[in-house]
């Protein structure tokens, strides 16, 4: 909370202005004794001295962007030719030279801000948490009757630590929107930033603005797989969640949900741990989930009116319905299993007919091409698409308020990546404009946003999507929080979009790209050597970057996690089947279930899970038992008897 | 080995109110006969294995005569062919719906059949290393079903044989028989079966290469005409049994020769044909059927006839036929009814005497009256009256 009643402290410079360096509107040069608290980053407010009147004079906001020192001396060779050539006697001057500080600072904000005038040459104080609060104009949304301030972060500097807020309005809509944040890899800056930033929205996020989810994509190793379990915490860090009114605890509500592996059973996580596996969701779509964004699986060369043609007249005319395909077969297309035989009766007819290359206006070449990539998808993500039409999914309509939907993706296929995020991505929009997902705002975290939306490269569907929501979600609600290694590779239109901005520690190579142009040196090299926990922040309402430190997430970091839950191995096919059961009910009786499932067919077991799975009955063994099917004991027929020459039969019946 | 498949016999169907000269329904004597050939056909074919596939009977009280039939026919083939078992379910029709009904189906066991009626029975037969999963309609029908798999280790072929509604299959004309338990692909699962025998469909179809249903043996409701235009779909005439040839499911339709035919007449156009004219064209057409349609079952669909042209058609004529043909459909349809446009359409308001020209130029006349003098007429009165009216 900001603390208003901080004391006055004594000045710590005074602005100067010369003709070479004149103070304008926007910057300003100050000095300050050689023992200073003043940094780059720092905040400072400069008074003019009271008018006579009795009015107060104009009140000014800096942050500091650039320092100097120097001395009277001429030339170097001054003191060359002083300390004689031997710099060990350059102490033994008879005087000591006078050293000025001196330091830039960019305006952020002026009271009165009308008329806009330049800064005035009164005394520079030290910023208190209230002058924070007005310099980055926080008043306008941590005051009034419903205020909007969700807590990022602490400014620092000389002791004081003052919270620093963004406004909701512009972080997560229907302002601004869209939060990116860019930094060196392997420092858990990114991840921690955003776990944080999560638990902080949740715990802030105003009530009068509704629900709110987010729905995280776990693209690479544990990082987001323990986020319901508690990190270890310093002092230090408690004491600034206390200080940012942000409880220190794990998050509340999380869902897990991950793909199978490819024999249908075990779960594509790390989650594996016995005590954590049974949160963890299966995330399986069948053929219905998959055609609809066919689009995702063809890459540039592919895109062409043909194969878009095609699979519409799959997705329209065939799909679920009775279809003839004119070599004398009748189909009723309900997964990939059905398209294939479709498709090898059009390829098979085809051939044999010998008489034609095309089939329904469609060229064999485009119907082998689609045929090639539905299959690909099969195979390449077995666990992920159901070849038998069986899908489960997120909780579409029923989404929680301040719960996390984490989609573990670390180890699926780069294009079963792509379709995961542009079917969850597009089912979100579509809920959302029909307002009926159950939230007003999601917030979709997405990591590693150089590989997703590049600066260059092709046009892919998931491209086009995160430009879509960058440039359209808002209105919706549906609010990107991007994270990448290089934020001059991704796209200029995802970066641009983003209202809030934020950076960890930088590449100096990528601090010298165009992008960084309106740093100023000293702070591209704060950047550059940004310590863990710190951030540069640009915020609509900020008129400057600021730096800002933010606490460790209190929720268990993913490396962590997995030395604390070590993954389980693989379960053997029965075992795996008993644990997915047990999920749903702890009370089902292992033995009972395997002497259900023994001698069955794996795929009869994976449908009736399945089925298990959607429909969620009280008694979970005897809806297996009866989606699995009785089993009809053999009949050993008895000895036929000899049909003795009857008589025949009097007369004829007709 | 050599499989027969045979299913929807509808024995005890009736039909029309023809008789036998014996007094009999003579449709039930018509579907009794094609069983018999069905079965003369099978004592050459001599198959291994026979399996009937639902509704043998159509009701679950059939008639005496049906019951001593299939009795009969049933002994002709176990003494035929002694070594081929016959395996039968019970399909929709001949399903008691209350246990206190019993079953006829027992009857047959006494002849050495197996028979299936509300549970699923696997029968392995290891001289031909077969086994048979036999599901009656009622084991489908029911909350828990068996799983229509085959038993894991059990005999190298392995052949199911049950009656449901696969879904889509003669939906588009209304060829689907009303009450199958539904099936599906996945609970077929026809990749795991050497031969799937379906019953329940009236026309031979093929769900998978391996998966079929047999057809009747005869056209039965629902929709017989309907069953044609299926058939003319598949490229086939006529109804059959199947007989398959295992491993391998290499099927072939074997036709049975029918009693009579359903003759569908070319259908005519009727619009702006007088009775008499139309008299002329139903009479041509009965002259030029091949055959002729005398004891055959036939339909003459005749489109866009008014009421008033279908009360005066030549009925003596039309009694005449029907006395000839077992069945004589006369499908006479009305024309469309005009679409009248709503007030606010476009265009002008028309006059009394063009509204009398336009009717009495479409009215039906008799054919000895002169049209154009007629309707001249006509809207000179009108004429005449209005001017009268106005003075």
């Amino acid at each position: 909370m900001i603390d208003r009643a901080s004391p006055a402290s004594p000045p710590v410079g005074r602005v100067v202005a010369t003709e070479l360096k004149p103070a304008t509107p926007y910057q300003f040069h100050f000095w300050t004794a050689q023992e200073t608290t003043v940094g780059i980053g720092a905040i400072v407010r400069v008074e003019e001295q009271s008018k006579g009147n009795g009015e107060g004079g104009r009140v000014v906001y800096g942050v500091v962007t650039d320092a100097f020192a120097y001395s009277d001396l001429a030339t170097p060779l001054h003191d060359v030719i002083g300390a004689e050539g031997d710099p060990a006697r350059a102490a033994e001057a008879p005087t000591v030279r006078q050293e000025i500080r001196l330091w830039t600072a960019a305006v952020l904000r002026q009271i009165p801000e009308e008329p806009l005038q330049p800064v005035p040459l009164g005394r520079v104080l030290v910023a208190s948490d209230a002058d924070v609060a007005q310099a980055l104009r926080m008043d306008a949304y941590l005051t009034g009757a419903a205020p909007t301030g969700i807590p990022i972060g602490l400014y620092t500097s000389g002791g004081l630590e003052s919270p620093v807020y963004l406004d909701a309005d512009f972080l997560l809509g229907p302002e601004a929107a869209h939060l990116n944040i860019s930094g060196v890899s392997g420092l858990a800056t990114k991840t921690s930033a955003v776990e944080f930033l999560l638990a902080s929205i949740f715990q802030h996020f105003p009530v009068h603005k509704g629900k709110i989810a987010a729905v995280c994509f776990n693209v690479k190793g544990p990082d987001l797989c323990f986020l319901d379990q508690a990190g270890t915490l310093s002092d230090e860090d408690r004491r600034r969640y206390e200080r940012l009114g942000v409880a220190p605890r794990a998050f509340e509500r999380v869902r897990y949900y991950a793909p199978f592996k490819a024999d249908g059973v075990n779960l594509n996580t790390l989650r594996t741990h016995p005590d954590l596996a049974p949160t963890v969701e299966p995330l399986v779509w069948g053929l219905a989930e998959v055609l609809d964004y066919a689009e995702v699986l063809l890459n540039r060369d592919d895109i062409d009116a043909k194969a878009d043609a095609f699979i519409d007249f799959l997705s329209d005319r065939v799909l679920n319905r009775d279809f003839e395909d004119g070599f004398g077969g009748t189909h009723r297309v309900q997964s990939f299993a059905d398209l294939d035989r479709l498709f090898r009766a059009i390829i098979g007819g085809l051939e044999d007919a010998g008489r034609s290359d095309m089939w329904r206006t469609h060229h064999i070449a485009t119907i082998r091409k689609v045929r090639n990539r539905l299959s690909n998808i099969s195979t390449r993500c077995k666990g992920l698409v159901a070849d038998d039409g069986q899908s489960s999914d997120l909780p579409w309509g029923a989404f929680a308020d301040r719960t996390a939907y984490i989609v573990d993706l670390a180890n699926v296929d780069p294009l079963g990546q792509d379709l995961v995020f542009a079917r969850v991505v597009s089912k979100l929009r579509e809920h959302l404009e029909r307002r009926d997902l159950g939230v007003e705002a999601v917030v979709v975290f997405v990591d590693e946003l150089n590989k997703y939306a590049p600066a260059d490269g092709p046009d892919t569907y998931v491209k086009k999507m995160l430009l879509d929501i960058s440039e359209r979600g808002r209105y919706l609600g549906l609010v990107l929080f991007a994270a990448e290694q290089f934020r001059s590779q991704v796209h200029r239109r995802v970066v641009g979009n983003a209202g809030t901005q934020v950076f960890g520690r930088m590449d100096m190579d990528e601090l010298a790209t165009p992008g960084y142009q309106v740093l100023s040196p000293a702070t591209k090299i704060k950047l550059a050597t940004l310590p863990i926990g710190e951030l540069m922040i640009r915020h609509p309402h900020f008129t400057q970057p600021i730096f800002v430190r933010f606490p460790r997430p209190a929720a268990l970091r993913g490396r962590d996690g997995v030395e604390r839950f070590p993954p389980a191995a693989d379960l053997p096919f029965a075992e795996a089947v008993v644990r997915q059961l047990v999920r749903l009910d702890r009370g089902v009786r292992p033995n009972l279930v395997k002497d259900l499932i023994a001698d069955r067919d794996e795929v009869d077991v994976r449908r009736a899970l399945a089925a298990v799975r959607r429909a969620r009955p009280d008694d979970v063994t005897a809806y297996l038992r009866k989606a699995l099917g009785s089993r009809v004991a053999v009949d050993a027929p008895r000895a036929r008897p000899v049909v003795p020459p009857l008589n025949p039969i009097s007369e004829e019946p007709y | 080995m050599k499989l027969a498949h045979l299913a929807d016999l509808h024995l005890g169907f009736r039909q029309f109110d023809r008789q036998t000269p014996r007094g009999g329904n003579q449709r039930e004597a018509d579907v009794a006969e094609v069983f018999r050939r069905a079965v003369d056909d099978l004592l050459v074919q001599r198959p291994d294995l026979i399996v009937i596939a639902g509704d043998v009977f159509h009701s679950v009280r059939p008639t005496n005569s049906a019951i001593l039939f299939f009795f009969q026919q049933l002994q002709r083939v176990r003494v035929g062919l002694p070594d081929a078992p016959v395996v039968l379910v019970a399909g929709d029709h001949d399903t008691p719906r209350s246990l206190e009904t019993g079953t006829i189906l027992r009857l047959y066991e006494a002849l050495g059949v197996h028979v299936a009626v509300e549970t699923p029975r696997r029968l392995v037969f290891p001289a031909l290393d077969c086994a048979v999963l036999a599901v009656p309609h009622q084991a489908l029908a029911q909350a828990e079903r068996p799983a229509l798999r085959p038993e894991r280790g059990g005999p190298t072929i392995n052949v199911l044989v049950t009656h449901g509604k696969y879904p889509g299959v003669g939906e588009g004309r209304g060829t689907d028989d009303y009450g199958g338990a539904l099936l599906s692909r996945e609970t077929l699962a026809p990749e795991k079966w050497d031969y799937t025998a379906l019953g329940h469909y009236h026309v031979a179809h093929e769900v998978a290469p391996n998966a079929w249903y047999a057809g009747s043996l005869e056209y039965l409701a629902p929709n017989p005409w309907g069953q044609l235009q299926d058939e003319a779909d598949r490229q086939r005439r006529g109804k059959g049994y199947l007989l398959v040839e295992l491993p391998g499911a290499r099927v072939t339709f074997r036709p049975v020769t029918p009693v009579r035919s359903h003759m569908e007449l070319p259908p005519i156009g009727g619009s702006g044909l007088s009775a008499k004219e139309l008299d002329a064209r139903i009479a041509e057409a009965v002259v030029k059927a091949k055959p002729a349609i005398d004891d055959q079952i036939v339909r003459l669909l005749v489109w866009d006839v008014p009421r008033a042209v279908g009360r005066d058609l030549d009925h003596a004529a039309i009694r005449a036929y029907k006395a000839r043909a077992l069945n004589f459909l006369l499908d006479l349809r009305r024309p469309e009814a005009p679409r009248v446009e709503a007030s606010g359409a476009p265009g002008r308001r028309r006059t009394l005497p063009e509204v009398v020209r336009e009717f009495l130029t479409r009215r039906p006349l008799d054919a000895d009256l002169d049209r154009e003098a007629f309707v001249r007429l006509g809207v000179e009165y009108v004429e005449q009256a209005g001017r009268e009216g106005a003075t």
